[in-house]
């Protein structure tokens, strides 16, 4: 079986964001990019069904600053293949565009599953793995936490809320939106990120995606109807606040 | 041909022939290792090892030990030309050492240095019995017994036969004092001069024995160090003590994973030891109740050698022979190499079995968040670069981009320094010293990233490649005469451990610079009555670069009167947090070795101030004060807040 | 305005995020408007009455749908949207929103916006209000109708179910060749701690760096006589088990003490506990979100925190 998993790289969020002067975006130039959470651990799905039914793996990546160390990364992670899909777009947001410039690499790629992260911190537009799967004609499943193959086929693990979850069996190929992989994302050393830094990137032109119709009006800055009451001083001062507090509500003892 | 003289060469090569044989297990895996380029520099190697032996420098600083060794060891030397004799002249005869004065002072020599063997034999057989110490556990003692009891045997023997031969003659000899006694007690007990020469032939073929014997066991006792440590001595490391060897680009995997991978020289380390236990005594981990013993360590490496060479190795060297956890819980301070007295490298060997872990991605979650973090953000914080120098924001003057401008002493703040709240203080106030001292410094801002000392003694070789090449290539675009920091793990990183990409700063730590200050008055101190402090010489400052002297100036140019604890200088006892062990998770702990040296300081009686010249030192001795509950008997307190006090 | 809402169905039960739904949907309807619900089960009798305040039910029944069944509920959805030519189609932010949301838009050619809190009537079209960057910003999406909405559970109250609405049925589309199956239905386990009825929580994020951490929360849990749980990222890393998880895909919560140490505040895990009554976080970072949603804060260090609780409870 062939697996492609779908890489992206998102501002980190653990910084300071700010919106840019156009309102409709967030400064991109002093911020730093990392690997979409979710799409890590599509990765180390990947890999593991690779070690775990000799699967082959493609990591996909759309150009950009920082993809052809992403992709390398993926290598040492232990993907067979890369692919960089290059475009002309200034501007690419958004998950209708992504899966239209998408398509044709990936049928060009002919992996028969499509694994991504579920959500990333700005696929307002909507997520990448329903969206592509419904371009390709092929059934999907989000939400997953597991995945292995039997026969051919996938069987994915499916998380509801409430503890709830269910166990999907799907032939024939599909786009799967990886919550959490089997194991936590392995470590990679250095050494090996360093070797992979010579691995050779295939490059695939994008498909023609259609006009994107509808993006971000603008941002701003969520209105908090409330803020914590914020407690001062050291540890020892906030735990003797907070133990007042919790006192006066009645909240020690049994 | 007699046929004693037969015999004699019968039994001797016998006696030699088992004694290769069993040796020959034990040669035979060095041959077959990898090289170990330590034939360099003769002069020197040799020079260091007649130092070392002849001095006893290292043994002696376990004194009681260091005595008894010097006996034994001293009365080997002399006993040999007995042996010399007593098979020289049985193997060829008319062999006789009389001409060089083998019957006047090398006899006389013989006898009283018999009697100081005797008496180390009995000193350390006193001390394995009674003294009983902590050191020897994990240590084979029926092995040193059996030692005790050989070597009394041949010195027993030696002296027996010498005076049966003297009562054989009727008399004493003024040169042979100890055996003249003893043969005027046989004498005395009516032994008559035939049954003496008969006694003295048997207690001569006793001696071969027991000589023979000697050699038969020593290849599978711990005793081999007799052959081995001068040649261990010999192979010792020469590079600097801060630079850890460089991964070979030419082998195909990182670090050692299998005993095939140990050089001859590291095999050669398993074979010199002595299951002596000073590693152990003053290892912290081991102090810690964590599961790492330097001496065990070996022993373990030592017999698992044997067992591969035997074909009865099962399992992996690490997850069998060796754990894991083992291998996690050193903070390579080096207090173990640096008190072993044949110079084995423990934890050397350590670092390599974790560079080949780390390649197998098998380290605990939170290290490998560590490691995460260093390799996207440069420290292991995972804060963004751009926050590194926001302890500047408040100092009341601008600090300096060395990168936009000349400085003269360019600052590698690290990340601790620059990160952590407590430390940011120490930080703080060093700019401010060094700010009115008119000192001409500057900081690298963002571009600075972790120096890479402890990522490298993780076993991180890949990321330690790409931090320090990245500060190399932000320092080449500056112009400065020295590097400062406050930092010790920093200073090693950047004085001895960035030589492996052939870069030579000269780098400074913020004591040295500060005593420099003062001693060219552009830092002017009033020396107040101070009270009576003690100081912890940090083990990247102190026992890697030598840095003990400048901290002490400080501490008596501030007006304080130094109460040393037992353990400082070189035989520091170290905080823990080194070895990248600070992002490692401690529960398996039983007692930190932060608060065991706290515990140390309080024991001094008199301290109220327990001095640190390291930012993680602060970190980890402020907590383990509080763990103690000690906060009202000593306070925590960096050498810069003693020289700020002090500072008008 | 015409107004689809999609019903979710899990243990035959339709969830309460859908009743959300409707009050959005029939706000943004108006008095002319309509609102529909389409309800894709195997049996639908007791579904219907669960969705009250629409004007009219849309049922379709195929023994395929039983259980829910990502591509077997697309099909559904698609066919309903179809004939019914709706202006809106509304769906929670869950599992179900997640595979059928963005799937349906782009089969339709339709506009979507996802992780909203609210949304208006605008000039022809509709104005979303959406979570962007863990909640840090938000973001203004237009959209022009037809379009896609997925709520954020939580945005809206849940209608409190006027009479049932008339049901029509409409013919099931081809479910008999689905690619999808579902193999077994895993329910919680009723013995495993239900953390849902604990009056006290402690609950700890990715700040607390390690499982063997967990203890000194879990210690402080104990003197509070609290359970002790977890974001998403701690379940995810094995350090708790997942009946402790809180947050959209865990528990939701709604004790009288919630203590959230090391949590950021992403909306995923407000969802699980925004409802407490009385919320304390402790994050080292002063911009995290959850500080928007406590009642108390501070910014030191959580494991100094445990210590001083620890220290001033044990006293």
């Amino acid at each position: 079986m062939h697996v492609a998993v779908v890489l992206r790289l998102i501002p980190d969020i653990s910084e300071d964001l700010e919106i840019d002067g156009s309102g409709t975006d967030i400064d991109r130039e002093w911020i730093g990019f990392k690997l979409n959470e979710f799409d890590d651990q599509a990765l180390e799905e990947a890999v593991l069904l690779k070690e775990r039914h000799g699967a082959k793996v493609t990591a996909v990546m759309l150009n950009g600053e920082g993809a052809d160390r992403a992709l390398q990364t993926a290598v040492a992670r232990g993907v067979d293949e890369v692919v960089r899909v290059d475009h002309d777009d200034e501007r690419v947001f958004g998950a209708p565009q992504i899966a239209g410039m998408l398509a044709g690499p990936l049928a060009e790629v002919g992996a028969t599953l499509v694994l991504t992260g579920v959500q990333t911190p700005e696929d307002v537009l909507g997520q990448l793995a329903p969206t592509l799967a419904a371009k390709l004609g092929w059934p999907t499943a989000n939400a997953v936490s597991g995945v292995i193959l039997r026969d051919g086929e996938v069987i994915a693990q499916q998380e509801y809320s409430g503890g709830l979850s269910a166990t999907l069996r799907i032939s024939g190929p599909a786009v799967l939106g990886v919550q959490a992989a089997s194991q936590p994302p392995r470590y990679v050393s250095g050494t090996k990120l360093r070797q992979a830094q010579s691995t050779a990137i295939r490059s695939l032109p994008a498909s023609a995606s259609d006009a994107v119709k509808t993006g971000i009006s603008s941002l701003g800055v969520p209105s908090r109807s409330s803020h914590a009451e914020m407690l001062a001083g050291d540890a020892d001062a906030v735990a003797a606040s907070v133990l007042g507090v919790l006192r006066e509500r009645g909240l020690l003892g049994a | 041909m007699t046929a004693k003289l037969l015999v004699m060469w019968v039994v001797v090569a016998a006696g030699l022939g088992a004694a290769a044989y069993r040796a020959s297990p034990y040669v035979k895996p060095l041959l077959a290792a990898p090289a170990s380029n330590r034939w360099d520099r003769p002069r020197e190697r040799l020079a260091g090892v007649l130092a070392d032996l002849g001095l006893h420098r290292r043994l002696l600083r376990f004194r009681y030990s260091g005595v008894l060794h010097a006996m034994i060891f001293s009365g080997f030397l002399v006993l040999f030309s007995a042996i010399v004799q007593s098979f020289g002249s049985g193997l060829f005869p008319g062999f006789t050492l009389a001409p060089i004065g083998g019957q006047t002072w090398i006899a006389f020599l013989q006898d009283v240095f018999a009697l100081v063997v005797t008496v180390g034999v009995g000193l350390a057989a006193w001390q394995r019995q009674f003294i009983r110490p902590k050191r020897f556990q994990g240590s084979n003692a029926a092995d040193a017994w059996i030692i005790y009891a050989l070597v009394l045997a041949v010195v027993a023997t030696m002296l027996l036969e010498f005076a049966f031969r003297l009562a054989a003659l009727g008399h004493g000899s003024p040169w042979r004092p100890v055996s003249s006694a003893i043969a005027r007690a046989m004498l005395a007990l009516g032994v008559g001069e035939d049954a003496a020469a008969a006694g003295a032939e048997v207690a001569y073929w006793l001696h071969v024995a027991a000589v023979l014997g000697f050699l038969i066991y020593i290849p599978g006792s711990k005793h081999r160090h007799i052959f081995t440590a001068a040649p261990n001595l010999y192979f010792r490391n020469l590079r600097p003590k801060g630079q850890l060897a460089a991964i070979d680009p030419a082998s195909p995997s990182a670090g050692v994973s299998e005993m095939a991978q140990f050089d001859w020289k590291a095999k050669l380390d398993l074979l010199s030891c002595t299951e002596c236990g000073r590693c152990q005594s003053v290892c912290p981990a081991y102090a810690s109740g964590l599961p790492l013993s330097p001496k065990t360590l070996i022993m373990d490496l030592r017999d698992r050698m044997m067992a591969e060479e035997r074909g009865q190795a099962a399992g992996p060297l690490i997850g069998g022979a060796i754990a894991d956890e083992t291998l996690w819980s050193c903070t390579t301070c080096r207090a173990c190499m640096d008190i072993c007295p044949v110079h084995i490298e423990q934890m050397t060997k350590i670092v390599d079995m974790r560079r080949a872990v780390v390649e197998t991605g098998a380290i605990e979650p939170m290290l490998q968040t560590a490691l995460g973090n260093l390799q996207q953000y440069g420290n292991s914080f995972g804060k963004p670069a751009r926050q590194r120098a926001r302890w500047t924001k408040d100092l009341g003057f601008p600090i300096k981009n060395a990168l936009k401008e000349p400085v003269d002493v360019l600052w590698f703040v690290g990340d601790f320094a620059s990160y952590d709240p407590r430390a940011q203080k120490i930080t703080a106030r060093v700019a401010g010293l060094l700010h009115a001292a008119g000192v001409d410094f500057g900081i690298l801002f963002e571009a600075e990233r972790n120096a890479g000392n402890d990522v490298r003694r993780v076993g991180e070789e890949g990321v330690f490649e790409t931090l320090a090449r990245s500060n190399i290539e932000q320092l080449e675009k500056c112009s400065f005469r020295r590097i400062m920091t406050t930092d010790p793990h920093t200073l090693n990183a950047l004085r001895q451990e960035y030589g492996v990409f052939d870069c030579r700063y000269e780098v400074l730590h913020y004591t040295q610079l500060l005593d420099e200050l003062i001693r060219e008055n552009r830092l002017k101190l009033e020396k107040a009555d101070g009270d009576r402090v003690t100081y912890h010489d940090p083990c990247y400052l102190g026992r890697y670069n030598g840095g003990f002297d400048a901290p002490r100036s400080l501490i008596a140019a501030s007006g304080h009167a130094l109460h040393e604890m037992g353990r400082c200088r070189e035989n520091s006892f170290c905080c823990g947090a080194g070895g990248g062990r600070i992002w490692m998770d401690d529960s398996a702990m039983k007692e930190r070795p932060s608060e065991n040296r706290i515990k140390e300081a309080l024991a001094l009686g008199d301290v109220g101030t327990f001095v640190v010249a390291c930012p993680k030192d602060l970190v980890m001795y402020s907590a383990a004060v509080q763990n103690l509950g000690a906060q009202d008997k000593i306070a925590v307190r960096d050498i810069s807040e003693l020289v700020a006090l002090a500072s008008s | 305005m015409r107004a689809l809402v999609y019903s979710e169905i899990h243990q035959n039960a339709v969830s309460p995020t859908t009743r959300e739904l409707v009050t959005t949907a029939r706000r943004l309807a108006g008095g002319e408007g309509r609102v529909e619900a389409l309800v894709a089960h195997a049996a639908l009798e007791i579904m219907a009455k669960d969705v009250g305040g629409v004007d009219e039910t849309l049922a379709i029944r195929h023994p395929a749908l039983a259980q829910y069944n990502p591509e077997a509920q697309l099909a559904c959805l698609v066919a309903a949207a179809t004939e019914r030519k709706p202006d809106v189609v509304l769906l929670a932010y869950t599992s179900a929103g997640l595979d059928l949301g963005p799937a349906l838009a782009a089969r339709l050619g339709w506009p979507l916006a996802s992780y909203c809190t609210a949304v208006q009537v605008s000039d022809g079209g509709l104005a979303a209000t959406s979570q962007i960057y863990g909640g840090k910003l938000d973001a203004l999406i237009n959209l022009g109708l037809p379009a896609v909405l997925m709520m954020t559970p939580g945005s809206a109250q849940e209608d409190d179910g006027a009479a049932p609405a008339a049901l029509t049925e409409l013919p099931p589309p081809p479910l008999d060749d689905l690619r999808t199956t579902v193999l077994q239905v895993d329910a919680p386990d009723p013995d495993a701690i239900d953390i849902t009825k604990a009056a006290r929580i402690v609950s700890v994020g990715r700040g607390i760096g390690d499982k063997d951490k967990i203890e000194e929360a879990a210690a402080l849990a104990a003197l509070l006589n609290a359970e002790i749980a977890g974001s998403r990222p701690v379940i995810d890393a094995g350090w708790l088990p997942k009946e402790r998880q809180v947050g959209k895909s865990g528990r939701k919560v709604k004790p009288r003490l919630y203590v959230a140490l090391g949590i950021s505040g992403a909306p995923e895990h407000l969802e699980g506990m925004g409802a407490s009554d009385l919320v304390i976080a402790i994050n080292t970072d002063a911009k995290a979100p959850i500080f928007s949603h406590a009642h108390y804060g501070a910014t030191v260090d959580l494991f100094d925190f445990l210590e001083a609780m620890k220290t001033q409870l044990g006293s």
